[in-house]
């Protein structure tokens, strides 16, 4: 009961229309590449569905990012590996599933290992033909990674640039290691020709559509728990420890630890949008742990609104569909546009699109409230509560 | 037997266009003209050992091809070629100078006959003639060959050839020949002992294998003593491990100096991270191509100067990007380092793109001017000429950001905006130009680190990432706002690379690494060289 | 109340950065229920008592014990504030972009724990107290107005009323009247005379006037130690402080 009012607590509109459109669209998107017929305007062609799949796995990841770099002021330059971690994991129980049908024939080693001449299956491979042992592993194996780094980071208290050029290399770390054949997850060419997914053709239209519906719902439900989280008191500690760390220690919190629970929340989360992502686009391998790719993902929560719960998924959504239509239609020339972006979003839109807006119908709102309150408050303090406000934001 | 002596025929034959101008050429080819007559085994062989008799060692073009088969005699005039088989004949060259000199069909051509005895007469003639050469680099190879495959038969001549030797280290090769034929021969046991000592003497991984597998065949005592003598050898053999392990480290250690200096800089001074930096790197090492491709083009004779042309070019070519980037981006973030990270990233995105577009993504070649190129050897250290040179640059470029840093006003006041921004902008420095020079420096620094890169790596659009993390690492081991920081950081993590390499591989190594950094900031959240006070904000 | 032993103990403590003496040789005793004024020119090592004080610096040498036996070296930040001792910065540091009521919640006594803090609900009794600590520090009216728009007189009150949410034994004032009006000041001083009824104060102040309205024990510290202690009179006599400090 307690819990539910506590949820309750954490919706601001905002947040209910994005669960509301993402519920909405679980529904609505499969029911119209499934059962409209193909010739219909309202059919939606399955690469369609795969496609924004992908994306919703990208918000997801986007926002996780933003619960520890717009809430908690961590950089991480390294969510990528999370994101990999969590997909690795679900393209091991995927590998498992194609049994004897692989090249080779082998029923229990997967091809790559066949071919390097392995004689048995690694220990750490162990159990991940179950899908709830992969399920777990999803969670546990990127929560322990981040939780362990975390610990280390946190508690010798580096911050800012240097955090985040650590995270970097965390991820340059784990990008080496996958590359290697004998770590065990298929080197350079990674896990791939995933043949089904709980014991359904995982190329199938139905499967792909209730990969979509599952991406949409878990984002959904991601967007609920970072509304609570960020609502709850805990929340107001994460935007504490971001503008005055030490501040908070003095009132004898511990920031490490503020920062370590959002810091494994976070990669958890990225974790499970990997997890979802690899059975969409059927292939995983090291060069998801590339740094760039961590920090193409940090410009989606950038364009978006970093610190809001929305933002995240507007941007990554933004950004995927325009990359999607850049390297489509001039390949040359998307770098120059993402370099761009970089660059303008932090001069000019340091909030992002739903910041932005946010702040604007923020200030018109207080406009307005001052026009009608006039006669009750001396107008001059708004004026310099206005003033101050814009000094601080600067 | 047979390896030495096709080791020594295929060395003649490759070295002997050197030699062959030098001797009294119309006595060796009148000897080996006589070939061309000599019908019988017998007669083949007063030959060889007339030809030998001259001690030219331009004869042995013709020898060889005897050994191989492939001198023959034109009829009817007798006169004597090399030949090369082809479909409808033979191509005929000369003997001596190996000149082509047309073709014959095969009717007009008579091999001159070679059996095995025969053949071993030969390779023990041409090893005199190339001991007998009059280039010292020749005379050595021989040596060497010898030394490598023994051969008991190779005794009298290496005698004959010591005495006579002038060249100390010709003559020093010429005993460890001798020294390891001995070992092959039937000569006593006292001859063996003292050969085995003085081979182990030499130290060098060729001796070594020899002496090991001495060792494998000999008995009694000459076994212990040479079993001692390997044990000894690779004692030492395993500190010149050592030592070259170190040389590669240093190596390495300057060139991530060179590109992690500027970056240090840039961050103690401003506090921000550029992530363009790597970038920089490759700018420089472009315009080093492009000096190239137009010296190529218009003053071929000045390419050993291009990279003193190129250094400057760099250095202000990635200096006045560097300014562009401060004036135009970085000074409207000041405060917001996480900010000034992401548009830099940027930046680097945008500049790969535009030299990709421009160059191609494939990579370029850059030349090394000569005096670059090759090797040179101490004791067992091979040391390349480039890598040395990057490291005295590298050392070069320190010392003079040294001398910048703490002898010039600028350098004083890039050091107290460093230290206390606020403090120093009370003072009346004027901090935004400093910021803006100091931005313009340390991307400058890196062009100049550019054009070192483009002697070892390959110059590609991606030039700039393969370094950015190292240079970072670099950073973040070395601290900030200490130049010597970074020295002792680039260094000890270029050696310890060059370390945990041999025993974890260059991919596991690195990420060794990788995690010890991550532990070693526990411990020093600020690096090695930190600043401490009340200023530094916790 | 039966021990009579002192709240705050130091003794023969050093602390250096990179050669620099900041404290040398500092001694200072603060009884229980003792409220003391700390006067000193700039570099006297007034903020560095402090932050050895709240464990922010850890001294090179010395005692520095609280409460009796709590030696407070052994402890870091946070246990130090949750032992009882809060502080005031010397620039105003509160949350800017929370709301006057929030800043306050986050300093609120109570557990401090990461992960509870995500279930926790207040209380009507937190919600009373909360009330109360806004009386005290006059910003009733500005609950829910963000503390980034609060000028910086209010900041400065907000942030004491964040140490009485605190609830601490011991609390650390550094310059709590720098850029107050007249008026404002005397509410200040009103006030922490208020706060020293219940608690152990330290205040550091350069405003003489604000010092002479308190009527404490004082301190002058110069280059890290002690240079005279006594009664505002006694040490604005001392001609070793009017030379260092006061000027003539």
């Amino acid at each position: 009961m307690m819990i539910v009012r506590a949820l309750a607590d954490g919706f601001t509109w905002r947040v209910a229309a994005a669960v509301l459109v993402l519920v909405a669209a679980a529904i609505v998107v499969p029911v119209l590449n499934l059962s409209v017929p193909a010739g219909s305007a309202l059919h939606v062609p399955t690469y369609a569905v795969t496609l924004f799949g992908k994306y919703l796995t990208y918000a997801l990841l986007a926002l996780a990012l933003d619960l520890v770099w717009g809430y908690c002021g961590i950089l991480s330059l390294g969510h990528g590996a999370f994101f990999a971690l969590g997909g690795y994991a679900m393209g091991m129980y995927l590998m498992r599933q194609i049994g004897s049908r692989g090249v080779y024939g082998n029923p229990i080693l997967p091809d790559f290992m066949v071919f390097l001449n392995w004689k048995q299956l690694p220990w750490f491979w162990y159990g991940f033909d179950h899908f709830w042992v992969a399920a777990i592993m999803v969670l546990a194996v990127p929560g322990l990674l981040a939780f362990v780094f975390g610990w280390f980071a946190f508690r010798s208290r580096v911050t800012g640039v240097y955090l985040s050029i650590i995270t970097q290399a965390m991820t340059y770390a784990l990008l080496l290691a996958f590359f290697r054949n004998d770590m065990g997850f298929g080197g350079n060419n990674g896990l791939t020709d995933f043949k089904d997914i709980i014991g359904f053709d995982i190329q199938s239209d139905e499967t792909r559509a209730a990969l979509f519906a599952a991406s949409a719902l878990t984002l959904a439900l991601g967007v609920v728990l970072v509304a609570f989280f960020v609502k709850s008191k805990y929340g107001k500690l994460m935007i504490a420890v971001r503008d005055a760390e030490s501040r908070t220690r003095f009132l004898g919190w511990r920031p490490e630890n503020v920062k370590l629970f959002a810091f494994t929340a976070s990669a958890v989360m990225a974790g499970i949008a990997g997890a979802l992502y690899v059975p969409q686009v059927g292939i995983i391998n090291p060069s998801e742990f590339a740094p760039a790719n961590s920090i193409e993902v940090v410009i989606w929560t950038a364009v978006g609104g970093r610190a809001t719960v929305v933002g995240p998924i507007i941007g990554a959504l933004v950004v995927n569909w325009g990359k999607s239509w850049f390297t489509g239609a001039f390949p040359e020339f998307w770098l120059f546009a993402l370099g761009g972006l970089f660059i303008l979003v932090t001069l000019f839109l340091p909030k992002g699109i739903v910041g932005t807006l946010v702040e604007g119908w923020t200030a018109r709102r207080a406009r307005r409230a001052s026009a009608t309150a006039e006669k009750d408050v001396e107008p001059e303090s708004f004026g310099k509560d206005e003033e101050l406000r814009a000094e601080a934001a600067e | 037997m047979f390896l030495l002596r096709s080791a020594l025929l295929l060395l003649a034959v490759l070295l002997a266009p050197i030699s062959a101008v030098h001797a009294d050429e119309a006595a060796t080819r009148a000897a080996v003209a006589k070939f061309g007559r000599a019908m019988s085994f017998s007669d083949v062989e007063k030959v060889v050992k007339e030809v030998a008799a001259t001690g030219d060692p331009a004869a042995v073009r013709a020898l060889a091809a005897l050994a191989d088969g492939n001198l023959y005699a034109r009829q009817p005039d007798g006169a004597v070629f090399v030949v090369k088989e082809k479909s409808d004949g033979f191509d005929l060259f000369d003997p001596l100078t190996g000149k082509a000199e047309g073709s014959a069909g095969k009717d007009a051509m008579v091999k001159v006959k070679v059996k095995n005895s025969l053949r071993r007469l030969i390779g023990d003639a041409v090893g005199n003639l190339t001991l007998a050469a009059r280039d010292p680099a020749v005379r050595l190879a021989a040596a060497t060959t010898m030394l490598n495959s023994p051969d008991a038969s190779t005794i009298e001549a290496l005698d004959a050839a010591i005495a006579k030797e002038t060249d100390a280290a010709v003559r020093r090769r010429m005993e460890a020949a001798r020294a390891s034929a001995v070992l092959v021969s039937d000569r006593s046991e006292a001859e063996k002992e003292a050969a085995i000592d003085l081979l182990g003497a030499r130290g060098d991984r060729d001796t070594l294998s020899l002496l090991l597998s001495y060792e494998a065949t000999a008995k009694g005592p000459l076994k212990d003593r040479a079993a001692s003598a390997v044990s000894d050898m690779r004692d030492v053999l395993a500190w010149w491990g050592v030592a070259q392990n170190a040389w590669y480290g240093i190596s390495l250690g300057s060139v991530l100096l060179l590109a992690a200096i500027g970056l240090a800089i840039t961050f103690g001074v401003m506090g921000v991270i550029n992530m363009a930096h790597g970038e920089m790197v490759m700018l420089g090492a472009y315009t080093t191509f492009v000096v190239q491709e137009i010296i190529r083009a218009s003053f071929p004779g000045l390419f050993d100067w291009s990279l003193a042309i190129a250094v400057p070019l760099a250095f202000l070519v990635a200096g006045a990007v560097g300014l562009v980037i401060e004036r135009g981006i970085i000074r409207f973030l000041y405060g917001r380092p996480l900010e000034t990270l992401l548009a830099t990233w940027g930046v680097s995105l945008i500049l790969q793109q535009a030299v990709r577009t421009i160059f191609g993504p494939n990579n370029r070649d850059v030349g090394n001017p000569s005096w670059m190129s090759g090797e040179f050897d101490i004791g067992q250290l091979a040391i390349t000429w480039n890598r040395l040179w990057i490291v005295l640059f590298a050392l070069a470029v320190f010392t003079v950001l040294l001398y910048v840093f703490n002898r010039t006003s600028w350098g004083l006041h890039m050091r107290a905006v460093t230290q206390n921004r606020r403090m120093a902008s009370s003072m009346g420095i004027r901090t935004p130009w400093v910021d803006a020079l100091t931005f313009a420096l340390g991307s400058g620094i890196a062009g100049i680190a550019g054009v070192a890169l483009s002697q070892i790596d390959n110059v590609s659009p991606n030039l700039g990432q393969s370094y950015i993390v190292d240079s970072f690492m670099v950073v973040v081991f070395g601290g900030v706002g200490n130049l010597w920081g970074t020295l002792v950081g680039a260094f000890s993590l270029g050696i310890l690379n060059k370390f945990l390499e041999p025993y974890a591989g260059a991919v596991l190594g690195k990420i060794l690494i990788l995690v010890l950094i991550i532990l070693f900031i526990q411990k020093r959240p600020r690096g090695l060289f930190a600043q401490k006070g009340r200023a530094v904000e916790a | 109340m039966s021990d009579a032993r002192p709240i705050l103990y130091l003794d023969g403590v050093s602390v250096s950065f990179d050669g620099f003496r900041a404290i040398d040789n500092l001694s200072l005793v603060l009884e229980k229920g003792e409220m003391r004024a700390i006067i000193g020119p700039n570099g006297a090592g007034k903020t560095t008592m402090m932050d050895i004080i709240t464990g922010k610096t850890k001294p090179d040498e010395g005692e520095v014990f609280f409460d009796g036996d709590i030696d407070l070296t052994r402890h870091d930040e946070a246990d130090i504030a949750m032992l009882g001792i809060g502080r005031k910065f010397q620039k105003p540091t509160v949350f800017e972009s929370h709301t006057v009521e929030d800043n306050l919640l986050l300093a609120l006594k109570g557990k401090r724990s990461a992960v509870k803090a995500l279930f926790d609900r207040r209380s009507p009794r937190q919600a009373e107290r909360l009330g109360h600590i806004l009386e005290t520090i006059r910003l009733s009216a500005r609950r829910h107005d963000l503390a980034a728009g609060l000028s910086h007189g209010q900041k400065q009150w907000l942030e004491i009323g964040m140490l009485l949410a605190q609830d601490p034994k011991l609390l650390l004032v550094d310059e709590p009247v720098a850029g107050m009006t007249d008026a404002e000041t005397g509410e200040t001083a009103r006030l922490l005379k208020e706060i020293a009824q219940t608690h152990s104060v330290i205040v550091v102040e350069h405003d003489m006037q604000f010092v002479r309205e308190l009527g404490v024990k004082v301190t002058c510290l110069h280059e890290g130690s002690v240079l005279s202690e006594g009664t505002l009179d006694f040490v604005s006599a001392d001609q070793r402080v009017v030379e260092v400090y006061l000027g003539r």
